[in-house]
């Protein structure tokens, strides 16, 4: 299974009526990677994420999942995969272990090891029942059940939603092991900082529209940064518009922070052509300024 | 707030009145053309309590029976069943959907919130009861019926005040409670009971009086349609309906509001229990998951212990020692009765003149099919687009089972209850026989449980099928519901009139006890026809389920 995509999809369209949810999506997730699939909400992730796995039909494209048919072969997809949905819901009168159970008895050859494994790492109480269970606890039921088959690929739609920082870390954790032992995780988030954290290659969504696939290391190396520029006055931002490079530009008192990805000599030199320059530091981005940038260039 | 949430609640609950205002005007439409043509001297021959019972007016033409019947029976129970249904959603259901408390997030009280939604079923019933009333004028109108002294209008005033009875009777349970089957359960169970018994203790010799302490008895123990707005019967339950509103205010106000509701079963408590703990974790636990079935079974306990109980004892057990006390006079009266009139309450055997004929009027014409319907139209309707509507459907599909193994699994569920039903009636209907000492055939109630379980089944594959095909748990069930009615009211016109008595052929009532199978035993032509269909409709949900999106929403 190395050797192939664990999630491919070939113009990959879905639409509900007339409105166009998925759009002509081509997207390859590798075996053995984190992908994380970033678009904000309504952008089409879950409408994808359901369609690869046959809960929807798509209108048009085809999508493969390790190898094999979304539709056609999706039982024999599901023996191979672990699924935490977004706004996950379950049996609010069975009790943690109880759902557990239901789930490890349809999907078989469940290791109940691995399942205490799991629940202790992720402080989970199974003996509530689900329907009295916060929402972060009721997610770690979910994470639980999704893990406890050692998918090949595991497909998680806002998963952390409602976990706290400690538990979030862990989570993390679980999912480096993950690949490291050769598998593979698609996580959809519009958490971007998780995403940063773990993810190797991310692709970004917007109106059902692929709008581009690159790695993280990539997409920093884009050299996005933030150029925080202080003066010994207030300096009109307006003359930093239109220096190659600049994103955007923020003024707040003897401060100008510039978004921007072009020559340092360009932009030092419009700073200091006609004002005092007294201090200026870099900052790397973080994925939230280069995502927002896509979508703004989008968006123009 | 409160004109939103009166306005929100009148959008949501708008369509289920209309759609039930308009059939039974349209089932009205039907009926009175039929019945136009019959020889109505029949009717006025009536005992009294057979009147009551069949809420037919003295003097009656056919106008008033098409009235009486279709609004006494059909009418009242469809009201009120939309109006237990209002009631039992307005606090309840608003909870199990966690949604009061976002709505009590608002700057208003649980008073004027509640009051809202009062203020919403009152209206909608009052209009739906006006829509109902204007029908009967307008139907005889365009048929050029002559009401003559029937007193139409305070009929309506009665069913309007039943109706709202029901209604508080659910919202006040659901207030106080917050549980919402069990808002709807009690109301239902006390209304298909008082109708019951408000029509049968009056033929027992002494309890005439018994029945006044029967809500149903207020609703047409005055016999409306023949006498006239009573204001006592009327005052009884007006006051009791207002008794029952400040009774939810007070039972909102005092206790905590719920959050998605969980429900504790008879085995939740076992197993809570030190003693009992350990066989019923096995019994709770992995063998009530061990299959999407065995699942299925667990969820609907409740139900079922009600409606099997329900068949066992009351329809079943004391019907035997019933049938006994009933005054000879009037069971010899009945014998003389043509065996069409019995149609009217889905008897296909000779009246009550024999146990196996009160029996089958009794329990197998109506009550023992939809003692079965309630499991299987539940299981139906719930099993696909429940999950849809609980969002649990995609993760159930993320493990590797079939759509279709899901539909068969839920539909051998179905199938277990509606056999376990039938069981359930077959056992207190035996034994109810042999306390009176009636002799009916073991092997004949079999076949008769028989054939009220696949009646059932079919409703149930049916609503299996609109489920499938829609993955909306309200169109299954309120689909279902209006096809039963309209095959029920067809059957019963079919064997009142010969011109058009092989229509009962297409409705399933039409292969139940038109060969009285409680006297002559199983008829495997019809209990394979039934069967077939039963079948094919459950073929048809898996092929259209198959073929579907899934849904996130009911």
């Amino acid at each position: 299974m190395s050797e192939q995509a664990a999630i491919l999809t070939e113009k990959l369209t879905k639409h509900y009526g007339n409105f166009p949810a998925l759009v002509d999506l081509d997207l390859e997730v590798r075996s053995g990677e984190i992908f994380g699939f970033l678009g904000p909400n309504g952008a089409g992730k879950t409408t994808m994420i359901r369609t690869i796995l046959d809960e929807i039909r798509p209108t048009s494209g085809t999508a493969t999942i390790l190898g094999l048919d979304s539709h056609a072969q999706s039982v024999e997809i599901r023996n191979h995969i672990g699924y935490v949905p977004g706004d996950l819901a379950m049996y609010p009168n069975l009790t943690g272990r109880d759902t557990i159970t239901y789930f490890a008895n349809l999907r078989g050859g469940v290791d109940w090891a691995l399942v205490e494994t799991l629940s202790e790492r992720l402080d989970a109480d199974l003996s509530k029942k689900v329907g009295d269970l916060s929402s972060g606890n009721r997610q770690k039921v979910g994470l639980i059940q999704a893990f406890m088959n050692r998918p090949e690929l595991l497909i998680m739609d806002e998963p952390s939603s409602g976990l706290d920082p400690l538990v979030q870390r862990e989570f993390q954790k679980m999912m480096r092991e993950v690949v490291a032992d050769g598998r593979t995780v698609f996580l959809s988030s519009h958490t971007l900082s998780e995403v940063q954290r773990v993810a190797d290659r991310v692709g970004i969504i917007r109106h059902g529209k692929l709008i581009a696939v690159e790695g993280v290391a990539d997409l920093r190396s884009k050299a996005i940064r933030t150029v925080t520029l202080i003066f010994d006055e207030t300096v009109d931002g307006g003359i930093f518009v239109g220096v190659p490079g600049v994103r955007d530009v923020r003024v707040d008192n003897h401060h100008v922070m510039v978004s921007f990805d072009g020559q340092m000599e360009q932009l030092l030199g419009v700073a200091t052509d006609a004002h005092r320059l007294l201090d200026i530091s870099t900052q790397e981005a973080d994925l939230e300024e280069i995502f927002l940038t896509y979508y703004e260039e989008v968006q123009a | 707030m409160l004109t939103s949430v009166f306005t929100k609640t009148v959008r949501d609950r708008w369509r289920g009145m209309s759609i039930a205002v308009v059939a039974l005007g349209l089932g009205l439409l039907l009926a009175m053309s039929v019945y136009r043509s019959f020889e109505t001297d029949v009717f006025s021959k009536l005992p009294e309590a057979f009147r009551s019972l069949m809420s037919i007016p003295d003097n009656a033409d056919a106008a008033a029976i098409a009235i009486g019947i279709l609004y006494g029976l059909y009418g009242a129970f469809t009201l009120a069943g939309l109006a237990i249904a209002m009631g039992a959603s307005s606090i309840a259901g608003e909870e199990r959907d966690g949604t009061l408390g976002l709505l009590l997030g608002n700057p208003r009280s649980r008073t004027s919130v509640l009051g809202g939604k009062l203020a919403n079923m009152t209206l909608l019933v009052t209009l739906g009861t006006v829509v109902v009333v204007a029908a009967s004028y307008l139907v005889a109108g365009v048929l050029g019926v002559q009401l003559g002294e029937m007193h139409v209008a305070a009929f309506g005033v009665h069913l309007w005040i039943n109706t709202i009875f029901y209604g508080m009777l659910a919202c006040a349970i659901g207030a106080w409670t917050g549980n919402r089957s069990l808002a709807i359960g009690l109301p239902t169970g006390l209304m298909v009971l008082g109708f019951l018994l408000a029509g049968l203790l009056p033929l027992i010799e002494g309890w005439a009086t018994v029945p006044k302490a029967i809500p149903w008895y207020y609703f047409d123990g005055s016999d409306p349609l023949n006498n006239g707005f009573s204001l006592g019967h009327f005052a009884v339950l007006l006051a009791a309906s207002a008794v029952l509103a400040a009774a939810a205010v007070i039972g909102l106000n005092r206790r905590d509001l719920k959050g998605q509701t969980t429900t504790t079963s008879l085995l939740d408590r076992l197993r809570e229990n030190p003693m009992t703990r350990k066989i019923a974790d096995r019994l709770a636990g992995s063998i009530r998951v061990s299959r999407i079935s065995i699942k299925t079974l667990s969820e609907h306990q409740g139900v079922f212990v009600v409606a099997a109980l329900s068949m066992f004892l009351i329809m079943g057990v004391w019907m035997g020692p019933l049938y006994t006390l009933m005054d000879d006079l009037l069971l010899e009266y009945a014998e003389q009765l043509p065996e069409e009139l019995w149609a009217f309450v889905g008897s296909g055997a000779g009246g009550m003149s024999t146990p196996e004929g009160f029996y089958e009027a009794e329990t197998f014409g109506m009550m023992a099919w939809i003692a079965v319907m309630v499991m299987t139209v539940t299981i139906g309707a719930r099993a696909l687009a429940g999950e849809e509507a609980n969002r649990t459907m995609g993760l159930l599909l993320a493990n590797p089972v079939r759509r279709s193994t899901v539909v068969l699994e839920k539909t051998y569920t179905m199938v277990a209850y509606a056999l376990a039903v039938g069981f359930a009636t077959w056992a207190g209907v035996w034994l109810g026989s042999l306390l009176g000492g009636l002799g009916i055939s073991p092997l004949n109630i079999a076949a008769t449980c028989v054939l009220a379980s696949l009646v059932g089944l079919v409703f149930g594959g049916f609503a299996l099928l609109l489920s499938a095909a829609t993955g909306r748990v309200r169109v299954a069930v309120f689909g279902t519901i209006g096809l039963t009615l309209a095959m029920f009211l067809i059957n019963s016109i079919a064997i009142l009139n010969e011109t058009v008595e092989s229509l009962a052929l297409f409705t399933p009532f039409g292969h139940y006890l038109q060969n009285q199978p409680l006297s002559n035993g199983m008829d495997w032509g019809n209990a394979a026809l039934l069967s077939g269909v039963f079948v094919a409709l459950v073929a048809i949900a898996v092929y259209t389920f198959e073929r579907r999106d899934i849904r996130q929403s009911g």
